[in-house]
């Protein structure tokens, strides 16, 4: 079947929630979606169904930021540094492990679903047996401050399709690919633009590199933050995009923003690759397709919400987007 | 009037009026031997003396930080946010988890939990918190640091009276240093670009002794000229250059480059650390008033990550000043306050920012006269309002004052108008005074 195109989107629910949702995970082929949010809970909930009921699963002891889902096991991480795994069929957590010294910013499961990925601020990418929760490998390169002498944020990581690289993303805008069988660093890219120092008037930053995603063929890696921020009290730099060919350290496509402000929170790609989505939001929330191949802005789309955080079904049909009290759901095609 | 002084000797730094107020003060007891001007500097027996070697350094933490996210935590709440509380050294009392250093150190502290101060902009806000006040029609109040010149100030110093540091360019003007109806005698010297003067230092070509030369002659005719002659103006002038040479003399002063390695690697590395290394040095000078602005906490987007980045250096400058102090004896003459225009809202914005919020949040005095490890306020669970020791900002000012051995209830004059120094009524929170 092939992909659909982006003039196809269309919203299709829309629930409201007091909770403030940074990371979603969908079983596939179910509607079953495993939430994490400020409620410090991890909660799974059913898009299909007419009313939109979460039901708690556990909890955190503050933001949950990660959920990944390999095979049965659920696993989240949050600002208590700490990384649950749950049994979704048994339905209890089989684990907790004291995984960051800081907070978690995002955890994400291997392709095959045997490894999870772990970013934290203690600038460390950490890799564990999604099966058993030992630590596999620590990746270790992203410096600890800023060029200002103030602490650094490691806010994203995403697999290569293939599951042989995982690239990672800094506040300052480095990005490191690595070798995820060995833990060795291949290449690493600058997107300095997605940070912004303001020494004259406010004297603190604003910004970071915070989503990350290889193309199919795991070529290119795009790379979403936010331009330049003059006021740096708002989020209100442009919504910005970066496409790298990262084995050649080199970029090769820039998408700066034309419409949206705010961060770019979330990335995928086509199955096809025929275009690249970015999600994210400031005081309200975007969606933009790009074509990267030709270089070319195919949608920009408002949501009513500032996106943290979506899952696209593989066919690329259904789109579940969380963020700021919200949850949509869009379909495409 | 021109200041007359029974000594000139830098140990014996006392003008006529404070000598006056110590000597009816002191009374009988000590009136008998004019002579033994140390006593009546000694601890308990004249309050009147005792409070000009008080010294207050103001850390102004402009653009409003989060009350949340440092000294009133509310972990769990829905307007709590990522942080966690952490057990300081006084029981039952919590903080920030982004304040661990401070946490060790609360013993030294007020928290004042109930600021209720009623305005959340900038500019009347930061002016509401520098004053104590909001000025009247045609008339403008002097701000904290004014008075505190005016109170703490020794004619004959060689020090400035009222330094203050504002770096960034954000909000400095909201809330710059300002005499009021004092008048430019209680003015600050403010810094603007950066931790040392620009104007001060003597020209490269000149040599000390030719500076020196140039006093002494500018003296020599002065005084000829003067001779038989009354005038305010002539002794005005005369002051003015005698502060001059002091100021040009404190140069020394703003630069830390020869502190200790190990102090001022306690400090950190950053401007805000440095400023408030050298506000340390300005105190312990003699300077009363010295207020170092370290802006812009006004995180409308993305809150908890700019107070992820800008408290963990509050925590570490403000811990080091405050042990620093301690270690040099000057614990219980040197008061520390934090503060800033208002604090942040309990409700989260969909940029993950808190907005301007002057109706439940927090500032701390340390040093003093105050009570270490005392809490006066209470905010309800969710942070959104004062449930018990409400605090206004005359309060809070009277508080100070009351502390540093001031009658909050002075009054200074305008035209033949009395203006007490807070408004009448107001009252000191008696609770976290000593």
């Amino acid at each position: 079947m092939p992909v659909p195109t982006p003039d196809t989107l269309k919203p299709s629910k829309d629930f409201a929630r007091q909770v403030i949702a940074f990371a979603v995970a969908r079983r596939p082929g179910t509607g079953t979606v495993y939430l994490g949010g400020s409620d410090f809970k991890v909660c799974s909930a059913d898009v299909t169904a007419a009313k939109f009921e979460p039901t708690e699963l556990h909890a955190h002891e503050s933001y949950v930021t990660g959920v990944a889902l390999a095979g049965d096991r659920l696993v989240s991480g949050g600002y208590d540094g700490k990384l649950a795994w749950y049994d979704t069929e048994a339905g209890k957590v089989v684990r907790t492990v004291e995984a960051h010294a800081k907070w978690i910013r995002k955890v994400v499961a291997s392709p095959d679903g045997t490894l999870v990925a772990s970013v934290a601020d203690d600038m460390v990418c950490k890799l564990w047996d999604a099966a058993t929760g030992k630590l596999v490998r620590e990746l270790k390169g992203h410096k600890a401050t800023t060029p200002h002498d103030f602490p650094s944020m490691l806010y994203a990581v995403a697999f290569s399709p293939d599951g042989k690289h995982l690239a990672t993303a800094d506040k300052v805008g480095h990005v490191v690919v690595w070798d995820a069988a060995t833990g060795k660093e291949l290449a690493a890219v600058e997107a300095p633009v997605m940070y912004t120092w303001d020494k004259v008037q406010r004297n603190h930053s604003i910004g970071g590199a915070r989503s990350v995603a290889f193309s199919p063929d795991g070529r290119l890696l795009a790379v979403g933050g936010m331009g330049k921020v003059g006021n740096i009290d708002h989020l209100e730099g442009k919504a910005r995009i970066e496409v790298f060919d990262w084995a050649a350290g080199k970029q090769v496509a820039e998408f700066p923003g034309d419409k949206f402000a705010g961060l770019v929170n979330r990335l995928a790609w086509a199955a096809d690759g025929s275009w690249l989505l970015g999600a994210g939001g400031a005081g309200e929330g975007f969606f933009l397709f790009h074509d990267v191949a030709a270089k070319k802005t195919l949608r920009q789309e408002k949501v009513p919400m500032h996106v943290h955080d979506f899952d696209l079904t593989a066919d690329g049909r259904e789109l579940v987007a969380v963020g700021h009290n919200r949850v949509t759901v869009h379909t495409l095609g | 009037m021109p200041r007359s002084h029974f000594c000139r000797s830098a140990d014996h730094a006392l003008n006529r009026r404070a000598f006056l107020g110590g000597l009816a003060a002191a009374g009988a007891t000590l009136a008998a031997d004019m002579t033994q001007l140390n006593a009546l500097a000694s601890p308990g027996v004249n309050a009147a003396l005792k409070k000009t070697q008080k010294r207050v350094i103001l850390l102004w933490l402009a653009g409003g930080a989060s009350q949340l996210e440092t000294w009133d935590p509310k972990p769990g709440a829905v307007t709590g946010g990522p942080f966690r509380s952490i057990q300081t050294d006084v029981p039952g009392l919590r903080i920030s988890e982004l304040m661990p250093e401070m946490a060790k150190r609360m013993k030294t502290t007020c928290v004042i939990r109930g600021l209720d101060t009623k305005n959340g902009d900038h500019g009347s806000g930061a002016k509401v918190m520098m004053r104590g006040r909001r000025d009247e029609a045609g008339l403008r109040y002097p701000d904290l640091g004014a008075v505190l010149a005016r109170e703490m100030g020794r004619p004959d110093s060689t020090v400035p009276d009222y330094v203050t540091f504002y770096t960034q360019t954000e909000g400095r003007s909201f809330a710059p240093g300002d005499a009021g109806f004092l008048g430019a005698r209680y003015a600050p010297m403010e810094l603007t670009t950066g931790s040392s003067p620009e104007y001060i230092k003597k020209l490269a070509d000149m040599t000390d002794a030719d500076h020196e030369e140039r006093a002494a002659l500018r003296d020599l005719v002065g005084k000829g000229f003067a001779a038989g002659r009354s005038s305010e103006t002539l002794s005005s002038q005369s002051e003015a250059y005698g502060r001059v040479r002091g100021l040009m003399a404190s140069a020394k002063l703003f630069d830390a480059s020869g502190e200790p390695a190990a102090v001022k690697a306690r400090y950190g590395p950053t401007q805000f650390g440095e400023q408030c290394l050298i506000a340390r040095r300005l105190v312990e000078a003699g300077v009363p008033f010295v207020r170092v602005a370290r802006a812009w906490w006004d995180s409308h987007g993305q809150n908890f990550e700019t107070h992820q980045e800008m408290v963990p250096e509050l925590d570490r400058v403000m811990s080091a000043l405050i042990d620093d102090l301690g270690e040099r004896g000057l614990s219980n003459d040197v008061m520390v306050v934090t503060l800033a225009e208002f604090g942040r809202t309990p409700s989260i914005n969909a940029s993950l920012g808190r907005d301007h919020f002057a109706s439940a949040w927090s500032c701390t005095l340390t040093g003093c006269g105050v009570k270490g490890g005392s809490v006066y306020g209470k905010t309800d669970e969710k942070g959104q309002k004062v449930v018990a020791e409400n605090v206004d900002a005359g309060s809070l000012f009277a508080t100070i004052y009351s502390a540093l051995g001031i009658n909050p209830e002075k009054n200074y004059h305008v035209g033949s108008r009395p203006i007490p120094l807070v408004n009448p009524g107001v009252e000191a929170v008696k609770a976290v005074l000593k």
